[in-house]
């Protein structure tokens, strides 16, 4: 994908002489995904944009972004990155803060803007199972820890992030309201009965690999991931119960290149436009409420807004304070 | 493998007068691409990170001794040099009867064999990685095949574990064993094994106190070269191994990547590169420089 660009770059260039064409960089993880972002954002933001091509580049790589920003020449532009990350980097002066002059911030979801970040998507942690590994369907984050009942492996995701902590809390029988402050040594406690039979993905393709070959039988998915599954055929089934919403969140590095270009596509991409027609791709919930009026009705009904009964919001503002020690512990107790 | 230690030069000390000591430099100009090379892409960004590892958070040594006195971190080296172990093990005991197997074949089926090893060796590390994953995996053709012959109930724990990293790596170190081993095997004169025979060795007798001594030095230089190889080794761990068979590379991957602790992550690969030097300076003390190289062309 990258190659075909460069070259039509390379050959625009050619072309045009090298003052007309002007190249930004948006990454982000790869996959169906940003196949998905590109063809919802990238490709009508140059087409809008005359003498602008949008480059892919990825995965994201928090190092690399660090890296780039301490040397003075971030190659990225426009970075898909993790909420909690996000926050975090704006702390550390990683990222330039967003110019809503440009970018319409009344139009967004507040639970998904900052004044350093803006929504890219958002989705869901949902109980996925593949259908044909146990007679009964798991219908609770309690059933993720009951190997009797849904016997094989459970897949987790690997990194520290919001999501497993919370549901093993959840299926102990922590409430919703109480969930903050995590109660970490009650967590580990519950992931610790099922240690032995956790398999960790660590990126979005994986986890589709292990549930659709049935390497495991169940475990925490991101909802777009298993809807894929699911437009392909693959057996697999969704409990929507105390899904809990998380999202990504759209960055400029610190010293970005192409700056002011970078605020116009973080307009484009949050435009109900934008997030429309990324939902339709991805089955991720779009950030702007607007976009819902230009979505079909199948599309709609995919969406991790339409569960919101029992519907959970990971708290990234706690998550974003504690990320540190949180991802000493987990790694730590993973590595045991 | 002609050269042994003694016909080193030692210590870089001019062997005959001063004049042909001069004449040694005079290719000097010729390495220095190379050596500007390293220098800006090796040297210099090593020696970044490793300034870091004192620098951050704070000046001073405190991630050292957090790296050294925390157990998840004891737990990563102990690890590191377990896999290590086995993996060097492994691919002796697996190696050396085929590198005994290529010193004695005709040319022409040693050619042949050679070519099979090699290719292995040239194929795409991340392609043979995935090509273990999924014969090992839980769904994989080992557990399927052997359900089926019904050996076995429940699949075998064959990845995610030690097993499945030691499984992927001995494989993927087998030549750099191989090698070095067989340049050694050759050296050795036939005669010598049936000159044991006549003098009454069975035929273990004869391996153990003629061919095996003979071929130690082979042993060590490929068992040094595996050794430290599989030390800094990333990709086969981080697909076949779980997360609690975490090795040194997969620790500095994540401490740079994933938590941005570049004082930790500088630290950690500090240790790494002091260990594979000290491994580096015994082979060099025991073997002389120049063998692992010679043997390795072999």
């Amino acid at each position: 994908m990258r190659t075909k660009l460069i070259l039509g770059t390379a050959m625009a260039l050619f072309a045009a002489g090298p003052a007309l064409a002007e190249d930004m960089v948006f990454t982000s993880w790869g996959g169906t995904t940003q196949d998905a972002q590109q063809e919802a954002w990238a490709v009508p933001f140059a087409a809008d944009h005359a003498g602008v091509n949008v480059l892919m580049d990825g995965p994201t790589d928090y190092g690399k972004l660090k890296a780039m920003v301490e040397a003075g020449s971030p190659v990225w532009d426009v970075v898909d990155v993790e909420y909690d990350f996000a926050v975090q980097a704006a702390k550390e002066g990683l990222v330039e803060p967003v110019d809503f002059n440009v970018v319409d911030r009344k139009a967004i979801d507040p639970r998904f803007v900052t004044d350093h970040a803006v929504g890219s998507f958002y989705y869901s942690f949902v109980l996925g199972y593949n259908e044909g590994a146990s007679s009964e369907p798991p219908a609770s984050w309690a059933d993720v820890f009951d190997t009797d009942k849904h016997p094989g492996k459970r897949a987790f995701y690997k990194w520290s992030a919001p999501g497993a902590l919370e549901i093993a809390l959840l299926a102990d029988g922590v409430a919703p309201k109480d969930l903050y402050p995590l109660d970490l040594d009650r967590a580990f406690a519950k992931l610790d009965a099922i240690k032995g039979d956790i398999v960790w993905w660590g990126s979005g393709a994986e986890s589709q690999q292990l549930l659709a070959s049935g390497e495991a039988s169940l475990g925490q998915f991101w909802n777009g991931r298993l809807y894929a599954l699911q437009q392909e055929g693959a057996p697999v089934g969704i409990s929507w119960a105390q899904n809990l919403t998380a999202a990504d969140m759209l960055v400029v590095p610190k010293g970005a290149k192409h700056k002011d270009l970078a605020m116009q596509f973080l307009a484009r991409a949050t435009s109900p436009e934008g997030q429309a027609k990324l939902a339709e791709l991805t089955a991720y919930a779009p950030v702007t409420p607007a976009a819902q009026k230009l979505m079909d009705e199948a599309t709609v009904k995919g969406l991790p807004d339409q569960h919101t009964e029992g519907q959970i919001d990971l708290d990234m503002a706690y998550w974003a304070d504690h990320r540190g020690e949180i991802a000493d512990r987990w790694y730590a107790w993973q590595a045991q | 493998m002609a050269h042994g230690p003694s016909t080193m030069p030692a210590h870089g000390l001019p062997a005959a007068g001063r004049a042909p000591s001069l004449r040694r430099w005079d290719g000097l100009g010729y390495v220095l691409p190379a050596f500007l090379l390293l220098a800006f892409f090796f040297v210099l960004p090593v020696v970044a990170l490793l300034l870091r590892s004192v620098l951050e958070p704070t000046p001073g040594l405190e991630n050292f001794a957090k790296l050294l006195t925390t157990p998840t971190y004891a737990q990563v080296f102990l690890n590191t040099f377990t896999v290590a172990g086995v993996v060097t093990l492994a691919s002796l005991l697996a190696g050396f009867p085929v590198a005994w197997l290529l010193a004695v074949l005709p040319g022409r089926w040693a050619a042949f064999l050679f070519g099979v090893i090699l290719l292995s060796m040239w194929t795409n590390l991340l392609a043979r990685t995935y090509a273990w994953m999924v014969l090992l995996q839980r769904t994989g053709v080992i557990n399927r095949a052997l359900m089926d012959v019904g050996l076995i109930d429940a699949p075998l724990p064959l990845i995610r574990n030690l097993a499945g990293v030691t499984i992927g790596m001995t494989y993927i170190m087998l030549p750099f064993v191989i090698l070095p081993l067989h340049a050694t095997l050759r050296a050795i004169d036939p005669a010598v094994l049936q000159a044991a025979s006549l003098c009454g060795a069975n035929r273990w007798q004869a391996f153990r106190r003629v061919l095996l001594p003979l071929s130690l030095p082979g042993v060590a230089a490929g068992s040094l070269m595996v050794f430290v190889m599989s030390l800094g080794y990333f990709v086969t761990p981080a697909l076949l191994g779980g997360a609690s068979t975490m090795m040194l590379a997969e620790l500095i991957a994540q401490l740079v990547q994933s938590l941005l602790d570049w004082g930790m992550g500088g630290a950690a690969a500090f240790v790494l590169l002091v260990v594979t030097l000290a491994l580096y300076a015994l082979q060099v003390r025991f073997l002389g420089s120049g063998r692992m190289t010679a043997g390795g062309a072999g």
